[in-house]
This record gives C-alpha cells, sequence and structure tokens, in this order.
C-alpha cells in the first residue's frame, strides 16, 4: 500500500447498495464521489413497486 | 455527486488511486433548473421510456422519475432534436429559468481516491431470445420488472392492473420462474437468481389484492426459494390464504390463441398428467446478469470474475476482490436481495475505511457556527418572501396579491416576491434583509417544506436566526399546481395559507439543539464469526472494543464447521481471526462472561458484566448483538437411538477429525428441512441445502462408489450454490423430493439403517438401506428475551431479533446505537455473518464518529408541575424516551429524554393532563393556524 | 345543495400523507382547492381538540391522514 492515504472514497454505481456505502463512509469521516451513468440515482429499487416481504413501498 | 457519469481507467494501488471519469453534458445546468417540467411539456419528440421498463415513452427533456435525486431534468443528446439535427429549440425558449445549454460537452475528469467501492447492479435477462416464451412476439408476455411497473401507482397504468394489449383486466396470470436462471441449455446462466421466487409470489399477491379474489395467479416453478428472514410465512400466505397456485412443473409450451390476446399453456403437472390451460397474461421471472460494460470495467480494473460473471470474493473476507483497496457490494457480488445488498455496501464502506483510518477527516469540512441573535422577548417581527418560482406559482396564483395581502398581516414588517426564493442571490438578498430589517421570523411561500425548508433554515443560520423561527406556506405542490384552472380561488388559498404560517410563525421560539458527547468504546456481545468480525473492524477504525463472550472460547458455530460453500477450510481461517482478535490490544476479550444490566441510551450506554460471579461496570457508546444460535436437537428419525443418525455438524466434526470411518461407508442419506419449515417452525434455516449437498460431495470424494441420496423439500442453493447442486446430479447423487404431509421414515430392521419414502418421480413407496443418515437440522435463536428487555428491542415470533428495517436498515436496531449482526439476525453461511459482522460495525463507526450527536430541535418537553405521573406516554412512546424522574423534588415524575425523543408528538396527545408541548408543532401553534382558518372556512 | 361547496381541514403527517400531497402536484393532478393543510409531524400528534376546533372555526370536514 502506498504511504500518502487519501480520505477519499469513489463509490461507482448509485444504486440501493452505492447509495448505502456511501453515505456510511461520509457519516465515517471520508469524503466520498458517487458515481453514476444516469441521470438520477436510486437503481432498481426506484422502479419496484411494492418490496417483500412486508408490501412497504419501495419509493 | 457525479451523475451520467462512465468510469474510464484505474491506475494507483490502495490507499491512493487515480481514476479518470468521463461525464456526459446534461445539456442542462443543475444550478439553474428548477424540475419545473415546462421544457418535457413543450418537447415535441418522443422517446421509449426506460424506466417504465418502455411500456410507455416519455420526452427527449426528461427526468427519470417523480422523486428521482437530483430532480433536474436531462436533455437525451440522442434522441433530443436540437441536437441530432439543429432545429427545434423548443425547452430552450420556454425554460424559464434559462437553464438549458446545448453548448454542453463531455467532461473527462481525474480524482484521486484512497479506495473504490464497485455498486454497478445488474440487468435482467433479456428472454427476446428465447422464442419459445414468445415475449418478442406476444404484447401480453411481459417481464417481471414490467410487470411491476404495471402494479405501481406510478407506472404507466397509474397502477391499475390491466394487460398491455387491449387494457382488459386479466382474468388469469402465469408466472414462469428461472427465466434465464439455473438454465444452460437455453442460456449459460447456471446460478440462480435468489430473488424471483419471492419477488414473483408478492406480484401474485399484489395482483390479487389489486383485482379481488376472482384473478387466478400461477406460479411456475422448480423449487420455491423463499430462504430469506419471514420469506417462508409469505409463502406459506400467499399459497394458503392468497390463493395463488404454485405448480410445480416446467413449462413445455406456450401457444398464443390465434383471434385472441391469450395464450395457452401446456404443461406437465405433478401426476404426469398433460395439462393445457389458457391464460389472460405472462409474466417472465428473468434473472440477474452482469450487464457486459460492467464486465469490461472490471476487467479493465484487473478484479477477477466467477464464472457467472460476478466478482469473485472470499467467504472470509466476502466484499474485497481480488484487487486490494477494491471493494464490492449489491449485485456484483452475486445475485442477492435488498437488506443483504445492504448489508455488503455497509461491510464494503467500512472494509474501504478501514485502510484509509489514517486520512479519516482529512478531506471533510465542517462549517463554522455563525452566533444566534437573541429574540426571546421581542415582539415578532415577521418576513414574507412570496416565490413565483419563475411561471410554477406566478402562471396560476396572483403573487402580487398574496404578497401585499401579507404585508397587511400582524407582525408582518417586510414582504417581498422573488422569481427564485431559493437561487443563490435570492438567498444572499434575504440574509441581508433579515440583518437590515432586525426581522426575526420568516416565511417562505413557495413550493414544499419537504424539499426547501433545509435550505432556507440555512439561510436563517447565517443571517443569524435560529433556524426554527421560520415556516413555509405550500403554494405550489399543494396549490399552484393542483388547481391550475382556477387561479382565483388558488390565490385565495394562497393567502389562506401565507395567513396560516403568518400566524404559527410569530408564536414560534428559538429551540436548541442539545448536543451530546457520544462515549468512544463499543460493546460487542458474542464471540462467534460476527462478532469477532465487528470488533475487528471498530478496532481497525480506531476503536477500543469489549468483547463479551457466554462460552469460554472464542469462535461460536464457526469452530463446528468443516467448509464454506465455496470450498474454503473454516478451521483454519477462524483461528487466525480468533488470533486476530486476541493479538489487538483495542479489544478486550471476556470470556464466560454475561450482561446482567444495561442501562442508559445511545453514546451513554452502562452495563454490568458478571465473569463467574465477579461483576464489573463498563461504560460505552454503541452496542453490537452478535448473540448467534445454535443446531436444533432433533427428537425425530431415530436420533439418539441409532449411533448412525447424525445431524449436519455432527458430521461436519468427522470431516473436521479426518475420521478414518467416512470413507468406509457405502451408502449415505441426508435429509433436509428437520425442524424447519414446519408449523411451529415456519421459516427456512437458508444454509442447510447447500451445506448438506456440499458435504455429499465431499462423501463422494471420500469414496466415488458410496450412493448417496438426499431428501428435500426444495432445493435452496441460491446464487451461485447453484452450481453445486449441478455438480452433485452430475456426480450422481440422487434427490428424492419430499413433502411435509409425507416425511420419510427412518426405521431399524434387524440392525439395518432403512429409510421409507415416496419416490416423487416414480410415485412409489421405495425402501432405501443406508449406513449414515445425515439430518440438516434447523437454526435455533437463543432466548434473547432478556437482551431484547435491557436495549428495548424486539425479537420476533421466531426468536431472532427484529431489525429497524427489513430492508434498509437490517444490522441495526429501532433502539438508537444499537446494531445487529450474525444468526441472531437469522440464519445465514458463514460469508453474510462476516459481512454482517462488518456492517453492523460500519454502521456503529457512522455515529461514534460523530464524536457528540445534535438532537433535533422539535422535540416534546414535559412541564413536570403539571404532569400525573400516570405513565401513559412512557408506554406509549415508540423511542422510549420518557422515563420516571428518580430523584430530585420532581421524583416520580416524568422526564422525556431528548437525544431519544424522535418528535412524533405521540405523548403530546396521549397526554391527559396537558403537561407535555411538543417545540415547534405546540397547541398554540397548532390551534393558531387552525384560528387562521377562519376567514377560509 | 349543488352549489354548496363544503370546507376541508386537512391534518397530515409529515413523512407521509404531506409527502403524498406535494407528489400529487409534482404529478398535477387537480383536485377541488376548498381544502387547508395543516402539517404535524405525525397522526400521533393529532388531538381530538384539534379536530373539534377546525369544526368549530366552521369547518365542514376534518381530515386527518397518516
Amino acid at each position: 500500500m502506498s504511504k500518502d492515504v487519501i480520505g477519499s472514497v469513489m463509490v461507482i454505481g448509485g444504486g440501493i447498495a452505492g447509495m448505502r456505502s456511501a453515505i456510511d463512509l461520509a457519516d465515517a469521516g471520508y469524503y466520498v464521489y458517487l458515481v453514476e451513468k444516469k441521470p438520477s440515482i436510486g437503481g432498481v429499487m426506484s422502479q419496484l413497486d411494492k418490496t417483500f416481504p412486508t408490501n412497504d413501498c419501495a419509493m | 455527486m457525479l451523475t451520467l457519469s462512465e468510469v474510464k481507467q484505474v491506475t494507483g494501488d490502495a490507499g491512493n488511486f487515480e481514476v479518470n471519469l468521463i461525464q456526459h453534458p446534461r445539456y442542462i445546468d443543475e444550478s439553474k433548473c428548477i424540475a419545473c417540467g415546462m421544457c418535457a411539456e413543450k418537447c415535441p419528440k418522443k422517446v421509449v421510456d426506460v424506466y417504465n421498463t418502455g411500456l410507455v415513452n416519455r420526452k427527449a427533456v426528461y427526468v427519470e422519475y417523480a422523486q428521482a435525486v437530483p430532480l433536474k431534468y436531462c436533455i437525451d443528446a440522442e434522441n433530443c432534436l436540437y441536437l441530432t439535427k439543429g432545429k427545434c429549440g423548443n425547452c430552450e425558449n420556454i425554460c424559464p429559468a434559462g437553464a438549458i445549454d446545448y453548448t454542453q460537452k463531455e467532461k473527462s475528469l481525474t480524482l484521486n481516491v484512497g479506495s473504490i467501492v464497485l455498486a454497478p447492479g445488474f440487468k435482467s435477462f433479456d428472454p427476446s431470445k428465447l422464442d419459445f416464451y414468445n415475449y418478442a412476439s406476444h404484447k401480453n408476455v411481459v417481464t417481471a420488472a414490467e410487470f411491476e411497473r404495471i402494479l405501481s401507482a406510478s407506472g404507466p397504468t397509474m397502477g391499475h392492473l390491466a394487460r398491455i394489449s387491449d387494457k382488459k383486466e386479466p382474468k388469469k396470470i402465469a408466472w414462469f420462474q428461472c427465466v434465464g436462471s439455473r438454465d444452460v441449455n437455453k442460456c449459460d446462466n447456471a446460478y440462480c437468481s435468489s430473488v424471483c421466487c419471492m419477488y414473483a409470489i408478492k406480484e401474485a399477491a399484489i395482483a390479487k389484492e389489486h383485482a379481488g379474489d376472482d384473478l387466478d395467479c400461477a406460479i411456475f416453478y422448480m423449487d420455491i426459494r423463499t430462504h430469506g428472514k419471514d420469506f417462508e410465512r409469505y409463502y406459506n400466505d400467499a399459497k394458503d390464504k392468497t390463493g395463488v397456485r404454485f405448480i410445480n412443473s416446467r413449462v413445455h409450451s406456450v401457444l398464443p390463441i390465434h383471434g385472441s390476446d391469450d395464450l395457452e399453456v401446456r404443461y406437465v403437472d405433478e401426476s404426469g398428467k398433460l395439462i393445457s390451460e389458457i391464460f389472460d397474461m405472462i409474466v417472465l421471472s428473468t434473472g440477474f446478469e452482469t450487464p457486459p460494460e460492467v464486465v469490461e470495467l472490471l476487467n479493465d480494473l484487473d478484479v477477477d470474475l466467477t464464472e457467472g460473471n460476478f466478482a469473485k470474493t472470499s467467504a472470509f473476507n466476502p466484499v474485497a476482490t481480488s484487487r486490494d483497496g477494491i471493494y464490492i457490494c449489491g449485485a456484483i457480488a452475486g445475485p442477492r436481495d435488498i437488506p443483504q445488498s445492504v448489508v455488503d455496501s455497509s461491510a464494503a464502506a467500512s472494509d474501504a475505511g478501514e485502510i484509509l483510518s489514517s486520512a479519516r477527516n482529512s478531506l471533510t469540512t465542517v462549517k463554522e457556527a455563525i452566533p444566534e441573535t437573541q429574540v426571546v422577548g421581542d415582539p415578532p417581527k415577521i418576513g414574507v418572501f412570496v416565490c413565483k418560482c419563475g411561471i410554477n406559482i406566478a402562471g396560476v396564483v396572483d403573487v402580487e396579491a398574496v404578497r401585499d395581502y401579507a404585508a397587511t398581516l400582524p407582525y408582518v414588517e417586510y414582504v417581498c416576491d422573488n422569481l427564485y426564493t431559493c437561487s443563490q442571490d435570492t438567498q444572499d438578498i434575504m440574509a441581508d434583509v433579515i440583518k437590515s430589517k432586525n426581522l426575526n421570523r420568516v416565511v417562505v411561500a413557495a413550493c414544499t417544506p419537504k424539499t426547501h425548508e433545509p435550505l432556507f433554515q440555512e439561510t436563517l443560520l447565517c443571517s443569524g436566526l435560529n433556524k426554527y423561527l421560520f415556516e413555509m406556506a405550500n403554494i405550489r405542490n399543494q396549490d399552484s399546481w393542483v388547481h391550475k384552472n382556477n387561479p382565483e380561488l388558488a390565490t385565495k388559498k394562497a393567502m389562506d395559507l401565507v395567513r396560516m404560517a403568518v400566524s404559527k410563525v410569530a408564536l414560534m421560539e428559538p429551540l436548541e439543539e442539545a448536543e451530546l458527547e457520544i462515549n468512544q468504546e463499543a460493546l460487542v456481545i458474542g464471540g462467534g464469526i460476527s462478532g469477532l468480525t465487528s470488533s475487528i473492524s471498530l478496532a481497525g477504525q480506531g476503536y477500543n472494543v469489549n468483547l463479551v463472550e457466554k462460552s469460554d472460547v472464542l469462535g461460536g458455530q464457526a469452530l463446528n464447521i468443516y467448509k464454506t460453500a465455496s470450498g474454503e477450510y473454516v478451521q483454519e481461517n477462524l483461528s487466525a481471526l480468533i488470533k486476530k482478535v486476541e493479538s489487538n490490544e483495542k479489544i478486550k476479550v471476556y470470556l464466560k462472561t454475561e450482561i446482567v444490566s444495561t442501562e442508559g441510551f445511545v453514546g451513554n450506554f452502562k452495563s454490568v458484566l458478571s465473569t463467574g460471579g465477579e461483576e464489573k461496570s463498563i461504560e460505552y457508546g454503541v452496542s453490537i448483538v452478535a448473540t448467534g444460535a445454535s443446531a436444533l436437537e432433533p427428537d425425530e428419525y431415530n436420533y439418539k437411538t441409532d449411533e448412525r443418525v447424525l445431524t449436519s455438524l455432527e458430521l461436519d466434526r468427522k470431516f473436521i477429525d479426518k475420521d478414518p470411518e467416512l470413507s468406509k461407508i457405502n451408502s449415505a442419506a441426508f435429509i433436509q428441512c428437520v425442524g424447519s419449515r414446519e408449523p411451529g417452525r415456519p421459516y427456512c434455516s437458508r444454509v442447510c441445502c447447500t451445506h448438506s449437498i456440499e458435504n455429499a460431495l465431499e462423501l463422494k470424494k471420500l469414496n466415488p462408489e458410496m450412493n448417496i441420496y438426499i431428501l428435500y423439500r426444495d432445493i435452496r442453493t441460491f446464487g451461485e450454490r447453484e452450481y453445486l447442486y449441478k455438480e452433485a446430479r452430475n456426480k450422481g447423487i440422487i434427490f428424492i423430493k419430499y413433502k411435509l404431509d409425507n416425511k420419510p421414515e427412518v426405521v431399524n430392521k434387524d440392525g439395518r439403517l432403512i429409510i421409507n419414502i415416496v419416490d416423487h418421480v416414480l410415485r412409489q413407496p421405495v425402501e432405501i438401506e443406508v449406513d449414515l443418515i445425515t439430518l440438516a437440522t434447523a437454526i435455533l435463536p437463543p432466548d434473547n428475551q432478556q437482551l431484547a428487555s435491557f436495549y428495548k428491542v424486539s425479537v420476533n415470533d421466531d426468536g431472532f431479533f427484529v431489525e429497524k428495517h427489513a430492508k434498509l436498515g437490517p444490522s441495526e436496531f429501532a433502539t438508537d446505537g444499537v446494531f445487529l449482526c450474525g444468526l441472531a439476525h437469522y440464519p445465514k453461511p458463514i460469508e453474510e455473518a462476516i459481512a454482517q459482522g462488518k456492517a453492523a460495525a460500519s454502521r456503529a463507526v457512522t455515529l461514534l464518529a460523530k464524536k457528540k450527536i445534535n438532537t433535533i430541535g422539535t422535540i416534546a418537553k414535559i412541564n413536570p408541575m403539571n404532569c400525573s405521573s400516570c405513565g401513559v406516554c412512557i408506554s406509549i412512546c415508540p423511542y422510549s424516551a420518557p422515563s420516571y424522574i428518580e430523584e430530585g423534588p420532581f421524583t416520580g415524575k416524568v422526564k422525556i429524554n431528548p437525544v431519544l425523543c424522535k418528535g412524533c408528538g405521540l405523548c403530546v396527545a396521549s397526554c391527559r393532563s396537558g403537561a407535555i408541548n411538543l417545540k415547534g408543532f405546540d397547541n398554540d401553534q397548532i390551534f393558531a393556524q387552525i384560528y387562521a382558518l377562519k376567514e377560509a372556512v | 345543495m349543488s352549489d354548496w361547496e363544503p370546507k376541508i381541514v386537512s391534518f397530515l403527517c409529515n413523512w407521509c400523507s404531506y409527502g403524498a400531497a406535494d407528489l400529487a402536484g409534482v404529478s398535477r393532478m387537480q383536485y377541488p382547492s376548498n381544502i387547508r393543510v395543516i402539517r404535524i409531524p405525525c397522526t400521533g400528534r393529532m388531538s381530538p381538540k384539534f379536530a373539534l376546533s377546525a369544526l368549530r372555526e366552521g369547518a365542514d370536514g376534518v381530515w386527518v391522514s397518516g
């Protein structure tokens, strides 16, 4: 590992996994670049109607 | 946040990567776009809407969905008439904010980062190449993703269940499972996509909810895989209560019926009969695939892939890729559901942060606080800012009239209207006005507090006002946008809303956000594999850990396991992990120790530990519950009466001890679901199918001639575990399916060990003689009640802890500062327990890293003089914020812990003595709003 | 009765119904304007006194949603 450690992380993908990871890292004190290919974040989960097994709204 | 961006190249090493990115132009200035949507209204070009899975069209200038973040429009350069042909320009002409910029160019960026987390997701398998399903040629054959949009209120049919071809309400819908999964003949995806069984059941149940009981839903499946927490119950309910039909059959042909839009489905049922049924709609449960561009990216990054094109990981390092400093989460780690993705993503954050902990906070900035002006005791001096929002409000509401009306209201000192109140220059003007006019209350009449309250509060803070001296009147989302055709009434409503806001804000008081120190130590309860992992992650991020273990050794259930599903030896890896914990000076291990009592709350917990009767008190800020689970001791199948009948873990023990007797066995059987998926224990233990198959293959390795039978109900080798199932069948292991009402019978016939079972293929009773029977026993949680009461958390009907949110908060509790991992949450294999151990640590670090917590200002406060000590608030509060005062003049009365209070107001409404106020939503403030209605009603 | 318009006062939960009312706006759904919304942090905050007082002030109906 190189000596000069940089206190930032790049998260590639703005779906549910990427967003969760980015928030955790930012809250832990790291600068985060969240990179998403599409014009907005949210990923596949935003397209779902309800989620199992609680039938909660996915939005 | 970098949207419309793609990674092109990564150089460097862990701790110091250089990443080259391409950012595609949005052709809209994000800082100017106000998301009014006028551009899309005027755009003449219709394009297929990918968000709605192509079922409807959108415009070439668009926002993906109504709640998109960032809520900024975007021009689709491939379809925009101006950008492709140089004509049109409608959006530029209509945009009230001047945000359209056709000259934006693709940008190349270079960023330096310490680590990288990959979460590129998946794509659904495209069934159009399988012409057998008629997906491409028939409108009423849809994918599950498309059906999801059909069910959605924001979808093409606004949530009305109708088929695509003729908008008819379907009466019969069929789901086909495993389309593009578990199939090497028609596609190359041998793995199981893990989530399709559950989503198909969900879609069927919701469809019946929409359409009523006369809708017939049939799911055609190979094995039903409902191996997640509370999934089996969901399946049982769908089958027994909702009446979804489950048909264990692979459909053999689908024929469109000429002259109608229906489809004929032919299949062989369980009794071997050929059946033909006609359905209105067919939903294909399509599986996961890693998109080709992601495969390319991973190859470019030098990250190893599995045969299914997912990132390769080790069970003991489940979110680390083959390249140091690059971590993964979500579907790239293998097909998985949302909670598993969320667990992985926190785990990846933990790993990515751990290697950078020396540089923590080096690149983040902390804002300087501006001293607050004292306003208590001064008469209200209210400023009202009315927003036009371009023409979004002003096009309907007479903004000038609202502004002039506001000026007539009591205590209003200043009014103005703005084109865009939210723009940076207006914010600067607002701050100046507050200072120069000595305003001490502010009302903004504009869009909605849901999106813009924080922005305006920030401006108040910048001008030295307490941020709670603010109120918004919602005259866009709940007025101008919804009463377009009635400008007069909309204007009147706007005036009413402004009047209500003014009368409320006049009564607002500056509120304090209490600050509370967080104790920087952690407690981890349970020294099994997930507790060990959590401890190491926390210590790695620089925190002191107290690790408490009930027994006299570390390791937990993993001590009994031979190999992981990916074939890694558990014992070697486990001892390495234990050594790491024992040699870490930040981790203090307490063996043979139990928790006697716990008090306190997030940031300030205190527990008494008892080690062999000796008590010790410790203080800590966060707690991680990793209390594990154990194997059921069965009371059936001659266990205990015949030493040839073992449990899974006992067989593992023989493997670990290299028992020479094992290779001498001629025939062995495994019985699945022993104690799981039964009425008394209606959950699936998740790991047993894979584990038995793995052990069966190990036996085959010792003696390839051995006859091995696996007696099962559904084989649940989810994800890439499916390869093991395939290998087992290829190696001649015989799988026999049984039903709950027809369980196999084990008998001892003159010393011979015999199993009687009805073979599902032959439909005949068969007798199997074996030398060894292994029972795949259920995973049982310990009695968690006491611990649950210590931390005010709950356990479910099965005895597992209830997490904060089934999807989004799997590794934490509703009680702040308490986290969850491992088998205590739900049965799971080692790799998932490790991931969750890391995830719980990650979630805990986000709290510890703050050092202090700020409470919200809008919380409940009790006046002890009025409190009658009835205790209703204590029993009703979902967050355990109220408690009895134990000393001082008000002993016996109730106080509310400002740290735990979330400001819901439940206690305020339930207090019979009127002793509780809710700051910011107090009685007098709400009554002021109600009284201000007078003129309106 | 035909030209009579009821006046409705609604108490909406900040986290769900109030957000839904905003979304109705985003989707440009049109509905009659004789409704006035009071935002509350949670329907748990709702007190019978609020409903009674709204009715006393002349409201014809009170709608609590959350």
